[in-house]
């Protein structure tokens, strides 16, 4: 291979010189061996896609080839269902078992075509649905292929339509099945059973016009006693209700299930659908009704006027947000009812309807994972989906925030904090941190975290002797990450994070910092602000250290904010911005101040009038370069975090916050803390 | 020739070795077997005919299926449609009747009592009444009660027993709702009856104690479980807890153990209660605690689970899965424990703590059932104040409130209206109305003449527009929700308060940060007083604070809503008997809603430090501290709301660069850079919300370029709209 490779190299520049017959001969010889390389380089990734694609693995048959199972007309009946059935009665749920996923196994029975005696067959072998439905299911993470594993069944013989069904010969068909068991873990699906579904009619998603009709009525077999309150309503309220009925006089060809009339007029249906508000769904031939999924799909509002309707997946789906529940007994007040909804509300519901129509109904494999999930949810009762995943449509889940800490608790100053020092080597000035952070009143534990590790800590007895616990946690890296670890030490929730060179901060301004945060237990609480800038001419963010009027972030240099962020960086951090950090060492505050942002959706807090940690006056001119490069890499740092959240979640805000009395003209010495220092 | 030939020859070898090659690796391929599963059927499988295949209905198929007509009403089975007439709650929505008690009256059945009467929905007349209330027979007195006059089959009836019924029924519920502690799931009819928790006896009747939950996190090594015993005790297990004991079925080796036998609350971060279980009351003392309630297979229904969302804060298990449960628990991840561990105290916190508290969830569960579709979207049940705070009479939109815009992610609107509250009053209050049209925020003030005397006529031409309205001569009337007010934020003012355009904008800028609390200027702060046993505040100045006076204060309209509707009649007119009190029932109300203090803002040193009482012309211009009327009518409120809702603060939000002495720096090092000589008038009273230019020795740091392009500098808001440009307006200087 390496040969002829080398060969193909020195090939071209032979060729001039070569005669003719000769040459031709090498051309043919040198394409033969590339067209051969390139075959190999096909063949090293071609054969890979192949092999995982479904089509590949899964068997092609036809229906015609499927077994024939005879049953005999005295094969058992199964008993009928238990009505009282309730989860935790009539499901096993050993045969689920411990799933280190939580997700449910299920298995689908192989088809087979079931005849009587008198070799009649029971059903149709299976609808399209049917089949797309167990397609779906097959493809889905919850199926398997070992009946010994599963703990859901779904029998292949088609149920969705009840009136195609021999129901005695179906029943024993069932009872045919290896692990019936009176049904116990079986799903069967009999769906839509009162009309036909017309999955195929071409329809436009909804547009927001205006809608011509208030309220509709499009079913057609409805009992008299519901025509008569119908057209009553329509005699109150004039045009803006239109109820529909069967065409009487339809032309031959035209399928009738498509067109509604009203007196003469012919109205396309479901067309008519998208023409108005709400529309009406009353009980008809069975509870379930088809009209109620034509009328979703319209971007209708659904006005449910039957009582005991259990609406789909109405065990997790809030139909109240996109449906309205009128009792039967006031379907002569309906129209007032609907009035008194605001156009607000009316909006919401018509998108809520829509989500619910794509999310959950718009195809058979959206119907049938819907259903597993809730099976699922069921049994892994502590992995389920929350309400909020399953009700809000994108557009809201995307511009939410659930504060992780959204309980208003100030929790008791008793608590204290931990301060959490990093450090390398600089132990002088790290011993006058401790011995400064010490004085704190609410301190309850100092924890040195030992960044060096080629070097051991100070022995014990060299430590500064402080009234609280002192621990020193070695870390296996020098990373600055670590910073933020959530040490098993750290009992109190409120945490200070502070280098191991700030001397400046007073006693006061750090109780206070606690103080502060104990009133904003879900925020970041520092002392010097920074700012984040959109450069319009670079189009892109720009770091500030200027002091404005304006604080986004806060420096973790010193620091208080709750232990539960230190989890949230250390293992929930999006992205690959923890190495980002580490690899630059750099950032890791802003990426700090990203992440508490981000998920609680609020800004930091800046406290007293602290601007810089080393003292004004000593800002080296020969720091410039240095400051340069590192406002440069800072900016970096912000771009870079902004593209890997996907959105900026800093807020800006324009206060900080001070002891009530500070700068006020009243006795030092009556003030809780006096010692507040400036810049 | 030769060589050429040799070299050819090597070549056509080489060719056709690798074409060999080639041509044997997919072979090999083939013939070693790469899945071992190749050959048996998999999956569901493809069916080459599929499009042959029918669908399942043919449309039109069904169209000539018998109609039904509408359900007759089965006697077990009531629903709210068949079995409740709203037509009699058209008038007014809910009015509650509730039966007098005959004879004697035990405690509980007092407190339900009281709580059905201090309730907004109470009416003193049965026959006005839409729903009426039958307490069940008693467990002390041991009577039965007769049926009730307006019985009706038990139409509009609903019978509440907080304890399960001692004795049987003398009468068929008939058409009746049942109101009961921990119903069994069989017995339930779901959107008719309503659950309602089991309540020790001793629950107190306002306020209630509050969720034990101090820390948002589980402390550090606190055991995982604690289990749910006999008698109303806790049995706590270890972490490295053995599988073993469940529902008391099991007593050997109970691993390691620390029994508490006289604590009743358990200290765990799970709870495990079995479902079966007589003693339902843990399930509350788990809520209390803080402890996540573990269900296994609970037979009774959870209270409230008409509206309550109990997959946030419990975990309904099945029982016959232990092992599973176990370590499902102690590898939930921690966020999800902070989640159900916050969830559970702001529910116990909201509907379970009183039973005042759970007698009005009730009430609200009916009154949203006869809302049909504007009642209380699921979002105000389940989050924070809850939906006996969250009144859906205020908005369909859960954005207008104050309390969701985060889960929204929503923002409150931009502007705010001043009402000005005009007691006795010779002219307009000119200088304050200036200085608050001069906001920019400003979207509109309103006056609330509220004297005997006519409102005078020469009002100030503004750069909005200002409305005289003419109020009830009440103090509580400042705080009714005016149609009027279009804004989301609300500046309270008195005619008497003196504030300038920057105090105004930058508190208002504050209140967009925290729209559902109160940011105000001027503060109050209570105590316990010792001497007299009871509370007292004071308007001295002091370190902590708790009130902001409402003579001076941002908040959000929702709150005159609140107060108007939400709060009992007998507190508003004890506010309008002791004007002074109006502030603290307003601060009461917020507070109680919040569970946060209120926000401070700075305030110029040359204005009054307090306001007079309104309504009292001539009194006591300088108030310093309130009239002993005054501090009585803390402690009646305090009464009212059952505990004392205020929550101290010991800060305050000021400017970023307030009163920093940045400028006399400046002085010392160098002049400032010329983009910095705009001057402003020395005196100017707004000193502290001025820009500031950097400091100098920060701007020497930065590259020339960066300081040339700052103006166009601005930040842009998540939409990516562009916010603000103001952070550089002149680049001025400050004048201290």
């Amino acid at each position: 291979m390496c040969a002829s490779v080398k060969y193909n190299i020195r090939g071209p520049a032979l060729i001039p010189r070569m005669k003719t017959k000769h040459r031709i001969y090498y051309i043919t010889l040198f394409s033969i061996v590339l067209l051969g390389l390139i075959a190999t380089g096909m063949f090293q990734f071609w054969p890979h896609s192949i092999e995982s694609s479904s089509d590949w693995s899964v068997q092609k048959r036809s229906i015609r080839d499927v077994p024939v199972v005879r049953l005999p007309a005295d094969s058992p009946v199964p008993e009928r269902g238990d009505l009282s059935c309730r989860m935790h009665t009539c499901f096993d749920v050993y045969r689920c078992g411990f799933n280190p996923k939580n997700k449910i196994k299920v298995y689908i029975y192989s088809l087979k075509k079931y005849v009587d005696d008198a070799g009649v067959p029971v059903s149709s072998t299976i609808s399209q649905e049917y089949n797309e439905l167990l397609t779906a299911v097959a493809d889905s993470d919850y199926y398997t292929e070992d009946i010994a594993r599963a703990c859901l069944f779904i029998p292949s013989i088609d149920l969705l339509n009840q009136n195609a069904l021999r129901v005695k010969e179906t029943a024993q068909a069932l009872a045919q099945l290896s692990r019936w068991d009176r049904g116990t873990n079986h799903l069967l699906f009999n769906m839509l059973p009162g009309g036909p579904p017309d999955y195929n009619t071409a329809l436009d998603v909804p547009r927001d016009r205006p809608r011509r009709y208030f309220l509709l009525s499009s079913q057609m077999a409805l009992h008299p006693e519901y025509r008569e309150e119908l057209a009553a309503l329509q005699a109150r309220h004039g045009e803006a209700v239109l109820v529909l009925d069967k065409c009487t006089n339809l032309s031959e060809g035209i399928p009738a299930a498509r067109k509604r009339c009203h007196k003469h007029q012919v109205f396309d249906y479901p067309q008519v659908l998208q023409e108005a508000t709400f529309c009406v769904v009353l009980r008809g031939a069975r509870l379930g009704q088809a009209v109620l999924s034509d009328v979703l799909r319209a971007g209708c509002i659904p006005v449910i006027i039957a009582d005991s309707y259990i609406l789909p997946f109405s065990e997790v789906l809030d139909w109240k947000r996109a449906s309205v529940a009128v009792p039967e007994e006031k379907m002569s007040d309906v129209h007032g009812i609907l009035q008194s909804i605001p156009q607000r509300q009316i909006e919401e519901m018509q998108r809520q309807a829509r989500w619910f129509w794509e999310a959950y109904f718009q195809s058979i494999k959206a119907i049938a994972l819907a259903t597993l999930q809730i099976i699922n949810d069921r049994i892994y009762p502590y992995a389920a989906i929350s309400y909020e995943d399953w009700n809000d449509p994108p557009s809201v889940k995307w511009g939410s925030v659930s504060n992780p800490l959204f309980l208003p608790l100030i929790p008791p100053q008793s608590q204290g904090f931990t301060a959490i020092v990093l450090t390398y080597d600089r132990v002088e000035s790290l011993f006058r941190v401790i011995t400064e952070v010490s004085k704190v009143p609410s301190l309850s534990k100092l924890l040195v975290v030992w960044n060096n590790q080629n070097k051991n800590p100070p022995e014990d007895s060299l430590w500064p002797k402080i009234r609280v616990p002192l621990k020193v946690v070695r870390t296996a890296e020098n990373k600055l990450s670590n910073r933020f670890f959530p040490y098993d030490e750290i009992e109190t929730e409120a945490v200070l994070a502070i280098d191991d060179d700030i001397i400046m901060l007073t006693s006061d301004e750090l109780q206070f910092g606690y103080e502060v945060w104990r009133e904003f237990p879900d925020r970041l609480v520092g002392y010097p602000g920074r700012l984040h800038l959109w450069d319009h001419e670079m189009s892109k963010w720009k770091y500030e250290s200027e002091w404005t009027n304006e604080v986004s972030m806060v420096l973790t240099g010193a620091a208080f904010y709750h232990k539960y962020f230190n989890y949230l960086y250390t293992y929930k951090m999006p992205g690959d911005i923890k190495n980002w950090v580490d690899a630059h060492m750099n950032c890791e505050d802003i990426a700090m101040n990203f992440l508490v942002a981000n998920v609680t959706g609020k800004a930091v807090i800046k406290v007293t009038p602290r601007k810089k940690f080393k003292c004004p006056e000593c800002t080296a001119i020969d720091g410039l370069s240095l400051d340069q490069t590192h406002m440069v890499e800072r900016s970096e740092c912000i771009n870079k975090f902004a593209s890997v959240f996907g959105t900026m979640p800093l807020k800006v805000v324009e206060h900080r916050a001070d002891p009530v009395l500070y700068k006020d003209d009243f006795p030092e010495k009556l003030k809780s803390f006096p010692n507040i220092g400036s810049l | 020739m030769q060589s050429w030939r040799r070299k050819s020859l090597w070549l056509a070898l080489l060719a056709s070795w690798l074409l060999v090659l080639l041509g044997l690796f997919p072979l090999l391929r083939l013939a070693v077997p790469t899945s071992p599963r190749a050959g048996a059927p998999q999956g569901w499988p493809r069916w080459l005919d599929a499009e042959l295949l029918q669908s399942f209905a043919k449309p039109g198929e069904l169209l000539e299926d018998g109609p039904r007509p509408p359900q007759a009403l089965r006697g077990g089975s009531c629903n709210w449609g068949a079995c409740f007439d709203t037509s009699k709650c058209r008038g007014g929505g809910l009015k509650v009747f509730v039966y007098p008690a005959a004879g004697p009256v035990s405690e509980t059945r007092r407190k339900i009592l009281a709580s059905v009467e201090g309730s907004r929905y109470h009416t003193l007349s049965a026959a006005e009444a839409c729903l009426l209330l039958l307490l069940s027979p008693d467990t002390s007195t041991g009577e039965c009660d007769p049926v009730p006059p307006q019985w009706d089959g038990g139409r509009n009836h609903l019978v509440l027993s907080l304890h399960p019924a001692p004795c049987p029924r003398t009468f068929q519920l008939g058409q009746a709702m049942v109101a009961e502690a921990s119903p069994t799931v069989d017995t339930f009819r779901p959107g008719f009856d309503v659950a309602l928790p089991l309540l020790p006896e001793a629950h107190p009747l306002r306020g209630g104690v509050p969720g034990q939950l101090r820390q948002h996190s589980p402390r550090p090594g606190v055991a995982l479980l604690a289990l749910a015993e006999d008698g109303g005790r806790w049995h706590v297990a270890g972490t490295d807890f053995s599988a073993c004991p469940w529902d008391g079925r099991c007593e050997q080796d109970r691993g390691p153990k620390q029994t508490h036998p006289g604590a009743t609350l358990p200290n765990a971060t799970f709870c495990l209660i079995p479902g079966r279980g007589p003693d339902v009351l843990h399930f509350l003392q788990a809520l209390q605690a803080g402890c996540i309630p573990v269900l296994l297979s609970p037979r009774w229904e959870l209270p409230f689970s008409e509206v309550i969302d109990w997959t946030k804060a419990a975990i309904v298990a099945d029982e016959r899965l232990p092992l599973q449960v176990l370590t499902a628990l102690q590898e939930m991840p921690l966020t999800r424990v902070l989640a159900l561990r916050q969830q559970t105290q702001f529910l116990w916190d909201a509907y379970f703590s009183s039973v005042e508290k759970v007698i009005h969830t009730t009430l609200e569960i009916i009154q949203d059932r006869i809302f049909g579709p504007s009642a209380h979207p699921s979002l105000l049940w389940n989050s924070p104040p809850g939906a006996i705070l969250a009144l859906p009479t205020f908005s369909p939109s859960p954005s207008d409130f104050p309390f969701y815009h985060l889960q929204q992610g929503s923002r409150p609107l931009g502007r705010f209206s001043a009402l000005i509250w005009a007691g006795a009053l010779g002219q307009p209050p000119l200088k304050l109305i200036q200085a608050v049209a001069g906001s920019e925020h400003c979207a509109q003030i309103l006056v609330l003449w509220s004297s005997e005397k006519p409102p005078p006529t020469g009002w100030p031409k503004t750069a909005v527009p200002l409305t005289v309205i003419d109020g009830h001569r009440k103090v509580s009337d400042r705080f009714f929700p005016y149609s009027a007010i279009s804004t989301d934020a609300i500046l309270s003012l008195d005619a008497h308060s003196s504030l300038s355009t920057s105090e105004v904008d930058f508190a208002f800028v504050v209140w967009q940060s925290f729209p559902e609390r109160m940011v105000g200027f001027l503060t109050w702060s209570h105590f316990w007083d010792e001497a007299r046993g009871g509370w007292g505040y004071t308007a001295k100045r002091t370190n902590e604070f708790s009130m902001v006076l409402t003579s001076a204060a941002f908040y959000h309209r929702y709150y005159h809503t609140l107060f108007t509707h939400a709060l009992p009649k007998a507190l508003r007119t004890l506010a309008d008997e002791a004007p002074t009190c109006v502030d603290v029932l307003m601060n009461f109300l917020v507070a109680s809603v919040t569970k946060l203090p209120p926000i401070k803002v700075p305030y110029g040193m040359w204005h009054q430090e307090a306001r007079p009482p309104p309504l009292e012309p001539g009194g006591p211009g300088l108030r310093q501290e309130p009239q002993p009327a005054a501090q009585n009518c803390i402690n009646q409120m305090a009464a009212g709301f059952g505990h004392m809702p205020l929550v101290s603060s010991r800060l305050r939000l000021d400017p970023v660069l307030f009163k920093d002495p940045v400028s006399v720096l400046r002085k010392k090092s160098s002049p400032p850079p010329r983009s910095c000589l705009t001057p402003t008038p020395a005196p100017d009273p707004l000193r502290f919300h001025s820009r500031v230019c950097p400091l100098v020795p920060t701007l020497f740091m930065l590259p020339r370029k960066v300081h040339r392009q700052a103006p166009g500098l601005t930040r842009e808001s998540r939409e990516g709209t562009a916010v603000s440009s103001s952070l550089w307006p002149g680049r001025c200087a400050t004048n201290i």
